[in-house]
């Protein structure tokens, strides 16, 4: 029983950033046990995938077949449940995506084992096992979770935990093919369309930077100087509930406990008053910059840098102070 | 057509949390239906209203407040509760709530099982899929949308994902873990909150459901709470306009390098 596993996640012919992380990640915790780490990769036409893993990784277990274009439990998760059968690794880790915290839960209880969610840190403890890292009660309490036996270890961890390192070698990971057991009548998730928003930007839970704007912003029609921002910054928006409830943005762009949580490498907020409800979204993100009217907003408590004063007039000339700055 | 929603008390997002030792939390006494739980309540409520007839059951796990959340699913409109309580039962993960419930649900059959997409307790979301596990059923996580079929044998669900969402169709029974968005909680009336003070709580054992400690032994330990790392304290930029935005913008660029 020995090695690490990462479930790499792949959409529309590309890797997750998270997983990619991941890899980093996961090649410190290898080397740190002195054991080899796998890519773990499941789709449909991924060989390239496959090949540019193949240089990350010692090992790369792939499934390439139309059955599983779409992600079901049904097919990702009988499949996986085989392999880690057959191979028995000691940890098997992935990105907190929906996709993770879809299949890692039922995967685990599947192999009988534990499994911590979401998590923002995973080390080595004294007896070889992790330690997960993980926030609870909305990031009001941290809690270190350790799998005292049941094998792999199983954890889902956030975006921007581990940083991005290149690991192309010019050895070549061994590629291993899985012939999937599963036919079409055995999965019974059906997945009939995907529909994408528009946009085409990063995920909030994905993105470096994100910008957002709360209820100072005061209506639908004054957002374009928030996404004139992000354009520049090729950040991604967010939002707070109170916007959401307003009906002036889609509940996708909600950060917070009943949205998203975010880790970005810079969070700007603008007109945010700071609610708890929305600091809990954002607690683990780098750098955050505040803009508010009001001295006491609670948003400055939660920041690194903060101004008071108006959004209408500071968002327009950030926007042309980064757009000169990045033209230098 | 015979719908279970898995309900939880948890500590409201306002109560204050602190890990008073390294096993230990305190937490002070605001608690209230999970969050997400509310969506799963009334989403069951809205099926059997549309289908004219079926039952609405709610089922907890655990102790002392944990009925609260029965009675606020019965004052919304369900028409029974469950409740799991044994004194092994207090310190478990998600595998070992799953396998409990799903040996309770086991010997009863029901056609739709609903949950939230996690508590925002331990903020897992582990229960609904490691449930649908145990039980070999289908199930969808953070739907926004649900559609039963007349022929109350296929559900079509939205589910969020990231960047948009996905249309997927499964057969019944199958499990749901309910997101924000899928409807708007109905407030209890009166006359619901008078029928859950009175309301019948069937209960039940560890030994009444045929399991022993040993079956439901956690797989995973919590080593230590801790509280988060405190941010360091703001630094405001008190230059006046447009000046402020010069002095922030190298900042970000220079000192932080974060753009």
């Amino acid at each position: 029983m020995a090695g690490i596993w990462i479930f790499v996640e792949q959409r529309d012919g590309a890797i997750r950033k998270v997983s990619m992380e991941l890899l980093s990640g996961g090649k410190e915790l290898a080397s740190t046990l002195g054991e080899d780490m796998a890519a773990v990769l499941l789709g449909y036409q991924v060989g390239p995938m496959a090949e540019k893993l193949a240089k990350c990784a010692d090992r790369v277990y792939v499934i390439d077949d139309p059955l599983f274009q779409y992600y079901s439990a049904d097919s990702y998760g009988e499949s996986l449940a085989n392999m880690v059968h057959t191979y028995d690794p000691s940890v098997l880790l992935g990105g907190s995506t929906f996709m993770g915290r879809d299949l890692f839960p039922w995967l685990a209880s599947r192999l009988a084992t534990g499994y911590a969610a979401d998590c923002t840190d995973i080390t080595i403890g004294d007896d070889k096992g992790i330690i997960a890292k993980r926030p609870m009660y909305g990031g009001k309490v941290l809690a270190d979770v350790v799998f005292p036996q049941a094998r792999p270890q199983m954890a889902t961890v956030r975006s921007n935990v581990f940083p991005l390192k290149s690991l192309e070698e010019a050895a070549r990971g061994e590629i291993i093919h899985i012939e999937p057991k599963e036919d079409s009548s055995t999965i019974r998730t059906k997945v009939e369309r995907a529909e994408k928003k528009a946009t085409g930007k990063v995920d909030l839970t994905e993105a470096d930077i994100v910008v957002a704007a709360g209820r100072g912003i005061k209506g639908p029609e004054n957002f374009h100087i928030i996404e004139e921002l992000a354009e520049v910054l090729n950040a991604t928006v967010g939002t707070t509930r109170a916007v959401v409830d307003n009906q002036w943005r889609d509940h996708n762009d909600q950060i917070g406990k009943s949205g998203k949580i975010i880790s970005p490498k810079l969070y700007m907020a603008f007109g945010i008053s700071g609610a708890i409800h929305h600091t809990m979204g954002i607690d683990t993100s780098k750098v955050i910059v505040a803009v508010d009217k009001k001295p006491n907003a609670l948003i400055f408590d939660y920041a690194d840098y903060g101004i008071v004063g108006d959004l209408f007039q500071i968002v327009p000339a950030l926007t042309a102070e980064f757009k000169k700055a990045l033209s230098e | 057509m015979d719908i279970l929603v898995l309900v939880k008390q948890v500590p409201d997002t306002e109560a204050i949390i602190r890990a008073q030792s390294d096993t230990e939390l305190d937490i002070e006494n605001k608690y209230s239906l999970n969050f997400f739980d509310e969506f799963a309540v009334e989403e069951a409520l809205r099926i059997k209203e549309k289908l004219g007839s079926g039952k609405v059951a709610v089922i907890t796990l655990g102790s002392k407040k944990a009925v609260d959340a029965l009675r606020r699913g019965i004052a919304m409109g369900a028409d029974e509760a469950f409740q799991i309580e044994d004194p092994a039962l207090e310190e478990i993960d998600g595998y070992a709530t799953a396998k409990t419930l799903a040996k309770f649900i086991e010997s009863q059959g029901y056609d739709v099982i609903l949950c939230g997409k996690q508590a925002i307790d331990d903020d897992s979301g582990a229960v609904g899929p490691a449930l649908a596990q145990f039980l070999g059923i289908p199930y969808l996580t953070s739907i926004v949308e649900l559609k039963i079929a007349a022929d109350k044998k296929e559900a079509r669900a939205a589910r969020e994902i990231e960047g948009g969402t996905e249309i997927i169709t499964c057969p019944l029974p199958a499990l749901f873990t309910a997101q924000k968005g899928l409807n708007e909680p109905r407030i209890p009336q009166v006359a619901g909150v008078m029928k859950a003070m009175k309301a019948q709580i069937q209960k039940f054992d560890l030994k009444a459901l045929g399991l022993s400690p040993e079956d439901i032994r956690p797989k995973t330990k919590i080593l230590k709470f801790y509280p988060p790392g405190k941010r360091p304290p703001v630094k405001m930029i008190e230059e006046e306009f447009p000046k402020n935005v010069e002095v922030l913008v190298k900042i970000l660029r220079e000192q932080e390098k974060a753009i």
